[in-house]
């Protein structure tokens, strides 16, 4: 049984994986005074609440993009599950993947595990987009090399900046509207954010395919992908464990041979 | 002489004009604190930078969408101006029809660029695109009726969410990347903010033309970012800087009585 981790900057999402499959999902939110105890105390109970056996966890794979909760997540799986972690972008851990940024460090983990597990289940000439705190956009070329993306400003801060920001309008509910074109405050905001963030990852997308002249194939993962995927032009497949399928893939490279995986033939 | 005042969540743009040809323009950021004394002084000190006296201002015209500065501005418009301005909002003549489901809804903002699109390019259905704090939309008919409007995140907040939420996410500068495509954090970030919004721009416009095909919509553009994101986007026609001052200006205008 295999302990997954995606640490982002609004939610942890965690996921546990046993015989092919992903037995159980939960997300909490990404707090960044967490200590090792409060995380531990919080994932067991997690746990016995689906009446899952923690103690067959034999293994635990992190990806994060907060720093300051490294520590209390390492501290955890030593104290609560008697594990050293797997930390995606940790000196000697194997990813399989070619990068070719000018700083292969600067990649976040978050996107360097959605290009492993694009590449593995959809294969070269494939564009990834996290829509997620940000919204990022992963490139992957037909050699299957990680040519470079973009980071765009995600759904739900972009909307919260908004509200905190322009004295009159108020909090949405970000949903579909009734029509494009809004007649009152509350629906031409959430035309604005839906028809707007739609366009923004089809604007991208575009672009990207004009620029390397090359088809791709696009899938989505995070939160809002499904709302943004029904008006979307350009996105063709949804994939909502995308992260953790490739943070899976990652603790397979480096373990191999472990008995972790070995029910899964 | 005229002056106008747009007061925005981010930024209050400023104006002159002489006839009804802008002369002079500033802009200053909008700090709800400020009290009429400051505004006063500061305004003072911007005309008689450009050799404006008071005396010469015969009118003041404002809109504005930060409902704490209004008191402000008003009381400014008395102490160091003496004309009683006039401020967009209920019983203003604007001259636009507003067919929203509650007209006192729309943002003054709205309303003055929509008077002035009609003004200048209108006879013909309108979506004008203000680049401010919201990116906002307004959607003018055939008639010039103003038939509703979209309101997204604008492109400056956004970008700001981005470095204040996401921990390893620097702050950077909005301009456009020679490739979409980033081999770095900040041209990464670079590409995702300004081909998002062009993006964000031509998605709108995009599903409002085919929600209402049987009109032909003339896309006009304002704000800070408007020439930057037009470069880009393959829906704005043109840009127009000065639209929502030129708008102050009509509404002026058409709420004076005869031979003032």
């Amino acid at each position: 049984m295999l302990l997954c981790l995606d640490v982002g900057n609004t939610n942890i999402t965690i996921g546990v994986y046993e015989k092919g499959l992903w037995t159980a999902h939960y997300r909490i939110a990404t707090i960044r005074e967490r200590t090792e105890d409060e995380m531990g105390f919080l994932l067991k109970s997690l746990f016995a609440q689906s009446e899952m056996d923690w103690s067959r966890i034999e293994g635990i794979a992190i990806s994060s993009v907060v720093p300051p909760l490294m520590h209390a997540l390492e501290k955890m799986a030593v104290k609560y599950f008697g594990l050293k972690p797997l930390i995606v972008g940790a000196p000697g851990v194997k990813t399989g993947l070619n990068i070719k940024y000018e700083n292969p460090r600067e990649l976040g983990a978050d996107r360097l595990v959605n290009c492993v597990a694009g590449l593995e289940k959809y294969g070269p000439n494939l564009i990834v987009v996290d829509i997620g705190t940000a919204t990022k956009f992963e490139v992957l070329n037909d050699k299957g090399e990680y040519i470079g993306g973009a980071i765009a400003p995600g759904i739900r801060i972009s909307t919260e900046a908004l509200y905190h920001r322009a004295a009159k309008l108020p909090r949405i509910e970000i949903t579909t509207p009734p029509s494009v074109v809004g007649r009152n405050t509350v629906t031409s905001m959430q035309s604005g954010v839906l028809y707007g963030f739609a366009g923004q990852v089809d604007g991208i997308v575009r672009k990207i395919k004009q620029e390397l002249g090359l088809p791709f194939r696009v899938v989505a993962t995070g939160g809002l992908a499904r709302l943004i995927r029904e008006v979307s032009r350009q996105i063709e497949e949804m994939d909502d464990n995308l992260t953790l399928d490739g943070l899976r893939i990652i603790w397979e490279r480096n373990n191999q041979g472990s008995t972790a995986m070995k029910t899964e033939a | 002489m005229i002056l106008v005042l747009d007061v925005g969540n981010t930024v209050i743009t400023l104006g002159v004009y002489n006839g009804m040809q802008l002369q002079e323009a500033w802009r200053m950021a909008t700090i709800r604190e400020r009290t009429e004394d400051e505004l006063g002084i500061l305004v003072k000190s911007m005309l008689a930078d450009k050799g404006i006296t008071t005396e010469r201002i015969e009118g003041i015209a404002i809109s504005s969408v930060v409902p704490p500065l209004m008191y402000a501005l008003e009381r400014m418009s008395y102490k160091y101006f003496r004309p009683s301005p006039v401020i967009v909002g209920p019983g203003v003549k604007t001259g636009l029809n507003i067919k929203y489901e509650n007209p006192r809804e729309v943002g003054a903002d709205r309303i003055v660029n929509a008077v002035a699109a009609w003004d200048k390019y209108g006879g013909r259905p309108l979506i004008i695109v203000d680049f401010g704090t919201a990116t906002t939309f307004c959607v003018l008919n055939g008639h010039g009726d103003y038939i509703g409007g979209v309101v997204a995140p604008g492109v400056s907040i956004s970008a700001e969410a981005l470095f204040h939420r996401a921990a390893k996410l620097p702050r950077i500068e909005i301009t456009r990347p020679t490739s979409v495509i980033g081999r770095n954090t900040i041209h990464s970030m670079q590409s995702g903010v300004y081909y998002g919004s062009a993006g964000q721009v031509d998605g709108i416009v995009s599903r409002i033309k085919e929600d209402m095909p049987e009109l032909e919509f003339r896309v006009i553009a304002t704000g800070g970012l408007a020439p930057l994101i037009a470069e880009e986007s393959e829906e704005i026609h043109l840009v127009d800087q000065n639209l929502t001052l030129d708008g102050l200006r009509l509404i002026w205008d058409r709420n004076q009585e005869k031979g003032v």
